[in-house]
């Protein structure tokens, strides 16, 4: 038992933890990567003409007219909605309003949506396609100019018969609420928390969605936004027709979220000495793994970073186009070129998109991670989480035969030390596990609900640290004093608690881990980063004091449930929950929290 | 007595000799006149009659340019002179009318859009989903159910000259129909044996545009094929050029090509199939295409271009003046009777109608009629001559009675 892998285990635990942390910093380097390319043959992107003109960009302005003045009156959501209708009824696209109200913890969100549907001209249309804009945009400004730019939009495409699916125009109230409320009623589905009216005026299955944000006066690239509501991705080649259309026909350099690079640049000099800043593969790098954060941050997160991921729930693939504010070149005219352009390629869509990629990560606005690419460097350090628990878990099923005294004399060098099996008791951890998704629950249920939610605050949230500690104390204490005392009998006692319980924890850890990964890589990321090293290293300690200055080290990791959900008085992880269903809360209340719980045990037991 | 009878006997027997040597020599005649007719001077094909099979395999909005060149090649086949009645043309879906198409009801094949392909008159034969692999090979072989109108049916005989096109998605032996199902070179083929064993047709020229489209006629085995295809094997056949309103690719490479090349070919012309073959360029075309000949027995010098690609109807030149004959009888509305009366008389002194090439008989009478008036008149004369006869011996024993 002590040759070959059973000793190599250790190195082979420590080399795989460094693969996998390497690997997940190797993520933005210039080397990986591939350039984007078109999958579906059906969609053609660039190769039409455009003829938005002037007179559209002139429309545009009209309209933005009337909505700063309805801003300016601070208008009601009824004054607000009635004006967009009359300017879809004008137009003779048939329109119609919906009114909702959600009740979260601690408020109550309500307004009305409006809705134009444009039916396709000489087919059935038994498709759809949708142009959203919500009132409020992603910056928490007014999208003034991409409601314009609806209107406007509704406004040109009337002219043409060659829409081969209907147009749906939303105007969503609020910033998700709206189009939440709007979505889940046409698609039938009910929250039991929404009250809203339902869609009258039904179109086809919707394929395809663009959501635009237009919050500044002029625009210098065109950002896209494309993470969906818990780590969702749309298909790539609707991001990656759009990049073609933006750069060819329309002209405007296309970004991944805001970020330009000229912002980075900056920053790196700030940072970096001289030589290292100037290095175009730092600088690259720099750009790259600026854009890997704040993907890994939205998706970890389970927010949608934009109206468009609400979408992606029924199967239809759908981005943000985000206009990125600045004095520069750009405004109503590139943006109404550049969205025609991509409606003729959605247009020519003969089935879902299906072809490319749905999971990957942009590192850039044309360069792409495919999923074996960035896989794997969450699943290595599971492995080596699975190693350690798996190699607890046979170090507890066998002990070292001590001699009696009278042998010692005699010296090792006659008889090897002999291994004799002892029993696991299994129950005992399991029934510790299962205590501490409990407590996980009993957390969640308290964090979610309105009562606590609309009478605490940041400071009442202090005395739960020094309150867990004593109760985790008496936990040990009693544990501890369960077990039987180890004793020179042919039989030998039982395995000790802190290593089955360590050996479950890094098991179940390691499950959950390398499920995740495949569904949502960041927040399997975020576990590994976590949870890889501190879970790996728990061992039991005697005395009272380094039994609680462990447990408190071990409390620092839940620092990140106190950030996202404690925070604030409603935090924005519960209110995704509450009214989007986002499952970051309850992940993180049900599993993450157990598992640092069962962790803290190992540390407050005696060894 | 003896020596009269034994003289008009002879005499008898040399006129119906000289009858029947007259009567061999017309018909001898007759023969020659035939095959000369199914013979041009130049270019002797054989054949009376041209017919047309011309197939776009594939279906969707993206596909445009497949239905693009079907229907190039259909306006080039009816403008050289393949009537309606003799083309089958087989589109898989309906560019025209598609939802997406900025111009609808119009085809186009070129950027800029000059010329539309769909706008009067065309016949399409089988559309939409009934362009099968199925259907396809039942019109070739013939072997349609009973209640298939004639304008879908393949109508050829042994005279026929067959043209063959088929464009779509294809690969290595095979042409994607539909989307859903291939036909194999295999399958063709067969079809094409079962055609020459039914005296379907008397050549036929295969022509296809699909991707790796030489390996498609790779598997022929009956006589008088001559096939060419786009690309050779593991190469695309590459699209032409696109049009920025209609937004998809609007004619393949290949198909582009031959058709500028045709539309330099009018009825007339003399322009053999060897010239065009060699108006192919690969680097133009941007693939390889390839000919396979080795079934075929003229060589293809002697091979016209509108031999396959044109509807020839064969005309004679009439000897002028026979005309006035002929007018003459028209206008007096004379029966042929006299006339024929004084050949029947003296057959061996009425003028044979040769030396100016043309194999007309003396003017206003038929084939068969001649024959006819022929046959009566010998039998007359041998009536008369034997009823002569008798009379003569009757007279004669009825005489020497008397004188006894």
């Amino acid at each position: 038992m002590e040759r070959g892998i059973y000793r190599a285990l250790p190195v082979i635990r420590i080399f795989l933890f460094i693969l996998g942390y390497s690997w997940m910093l190797m993520l933005p380097s210039p080397q990986l990567g591939r350039g984007i390319y078109i999958d579906e043959n059906a969609l053609q992107p660039g190769q039409v003409n455009t003829y938005w003109s002037w007179d559209d960009v002139h429309s545009a302005d009209v309209y933005l007219g009337h909505l700063e003045q309805l801003r300016d009156q601070n208008a009601s959501s009824v004054e607000k909605s009635s004006f967009l209708r009359s300017v879809f009824s004008e137009l003779g696209i048939p329109a119609a309003t919906q009114a909702y109200s959600f009740k979260t913890g601690t408020m109550t969100l309500d307004g009305i949506n409006t809705y134009g549907v444009l039916s396709a001209p000489r087919t059935s249309g038994t498709e759809a396609i949708v142009i959203a804009a919500s009132w409020i945009s992603l910056t928490a400004g007014p999208n003034l100019r991409g409601i314009a730019t609806v209107l406007s939009l509704a406004a040109y495409l009337k002219r043409y018969s060659l829409w081969a699916k209907d147009i749906i125009f939303i105007v969503g109230d609020g910033y998700m609420d709206g189009m939440q409320a709007w979505l889940g009623a046409y698609h039938g589905l009910d929250q039991s928390n929404l009250d809203a009216e339902p869609i009258k005026l039904h179109s086809g299955v919707i394929w395809t969605a663009l959501a635009i944000d237009y919050p500044g006066h002029s625009f210098s690239h065109l950002g896209i936004f494309y993470e969906g509501l818990n780590g969702r991705l749309p298909n790539q080649d609707l991001m990656n027709s759009f990049h073609i259309i933006s750069t060819h026909t329309g002209g405007v350099p296309v970004v991944v979220y805001d970020h330009v690079e000229e912002q980075m640049d900056s920053i790196i000099s700030r940072w970096l000495p001289q030589l290292l800043s100037r290095q175009a593969y730092i600088k690259e790098y720099a750009r790259r793994a600026r854009n890997v954060i704040r993907h890994v941050r939205y998706q970890a997160l389970g927010r949608a970073s934009g109206v468009h991921g609400l979408f992606h729930r029924f199967r239809i693939d759908a981005i943000t186009v985000f206009a990125v504010p600045a004095t520069g070149p750009h405004g109503f005219h590139a943006l109404g070129r550049v969205i025609e352009s991509t409606l003729r390629t959605m247009n020519n869509l003969l089935e879902r998109l299906h072809a490319s990629f749905f999971f990957y990560v942009l590192t850039g606005p044309g360069t792409f991670l495919k999923f074996g690419q960035y896989l794997p460097s969450a699943v290595i350090v599971s492995v080596a989480m699975m190693f350690g628990g798996l190699r607890v878990w046979v170090d507890a099923g066998w002990v070292k035969q001590q001699w009696s005294s009278e042998k010692v004399n005699h010296g090792p060098a006659g008889k090897a030390p002999k291994w004799k099996t002892r029993r696991r008791n299994v129950i005992i951890p399991l029934v510790v596990m299962l205590a501490t998704h409990v407590v996980g629950g009993i957390t969640f249920f308290v964090v979610t609900n309105s009562w606590f939610l609309t009478r605490t605050d940041k400071t009442t949230y202090l005395p739960i640290i020094p309150l867990s500690l004593i109760v985790f104390s008496i936990l040990s204490a009693l544990l501890t004093s369960d077990q039987p005392t180890n004793s020179q009998h042919d039989e030998p006692s039982p395995a000790p608690l802190s290593s089955l319980l360590k050996a479950f924890n890094l098991c179940f850890a390691s499950t959950v881990i390398s499920i995740t990964s495949v569904l949502n890589f960041s927040l399997a990321a975020f576990l590994v980063i976590l949870l890889g090293i501190p879970l790996s290293i728990s061992s039991p300690t005697i005395g009272l004091t380094s039994k609680m200055a462990k447990a408190m080290s071990y409390f620092i990791l839940l620092f990140p449930i106190w950030w996202t959900l404690l925070a604030t008085p409603m935090s924005q992880s519960i209110w995704d929950w509450q009214v989007l269903g986002v499952w970051f809360a309850p992940f993180v209340c049900i599993v993450y929290l157990p598992l640092v719980l069962q962790a803290t045990v190992v540390c407050m037991l005696d060894p | 007595m003896n020596i009269t009878r034994c003289s008009r006997w002879l005499h008898f027997t040399l006129l119906v000799l000289l009858a029947l040597l007259r009567n061999s020599n017309q018909t001898q005649g007759q023969e020659q006149h035939v095959k000369n007719f199914f013979q041009r001077a130049d270019s002797p094909s054989g054949h009376t009659n041209n017919w047309a099979v011309l197939v776009c395999a594939s279906r969707y909005w993206f596909n445009y340019r497949h239905m693009a060149n079907a229907l190039g090649m259909y306006r080039t086949v009816k403008r050289l002179g393949i009537p309606d009645s003799n083309i089958i043309l087989m589109l898989a879906d309906d560019a025209a009318c598609n939802a997406r198409n900025m111009f609808p009801g119009s085809v186009y094949a070129n950027t800029g859009r000059q010329l539309d392909l769909y706008g009067d008159n065309i016949e399409v034969d089988y559309r939409g989903y009934e362009v099968t692999v199925e259907n396809f090979l039942r019109v070739l072989t013939g072997r349609v159910p009973l209640t298939q109108p004639r304008s879908k049916r393949l109508l050829t005989d042994d005279r026929s000259n067959v043209f063959v096109y088929l464009t779509g998605h294809g690969g290595n032996e095979f042409l994607k129909f539909q989307d859903n199902e291939e036909i194999s070179a295999f399958d063709i083929a067969d079809a094409f044996e079962q055609m020459w064993q039914k005296k379907r047709y008397k050549e036929l020229f295969f022509m296809v545009d699909t991707c790796q489209a030489n390996t498609l006629y790779s598997k022929f085995y009956s006589p008088n094929i001559l096939a060419t295809g786009s690309s050779e094997i593991d190469e695309n056949s590459y699209s032409h050029e696109a049009d920025f309103d209609i937004g998809v690719a609007v004619i393949d490479s290949y198909t582009h090509y031959v058709l500028q090349y045709l539309e330099g070919i009018n009825k007339t012309s003399k322009a053999t199939m060897e010239d065009f073959f060699a108006m192919y360029d690969p680097v133009r075309i941007q693939s390889h295409p390839g000919v396979r000949s080795d079934l075929f027995q003229r060589p293809l010098s002697s091979v016209l271009v509108t031999d396959f690609f044109g509807g020839m109807a064969d005309v004679d030149i009439v000897d002028s003046h026979l005309f006035h004959d002929l007018d003459d009888n028209i206008k007096l509305g004379s029966s042929p009777s006299p006339r024929l009366s004084n050949t029947n008389r003296d057959p061996s002194a009425s003028r044979p109608v040769e030396g100016t090439g043309s194999r007309l008989l003396p003017a206003g009478r038929s084939h068969a009629d001649v024959h006819q008036t022929r046959a009566w008149a010998g039998l007359g004369m041998v009536g008369l001559l034997a009823g002569f006869v008798l009379l003569q011996t009757k007279f004669r024993t009825a005489s020497s009675g008397r004188d006894r």
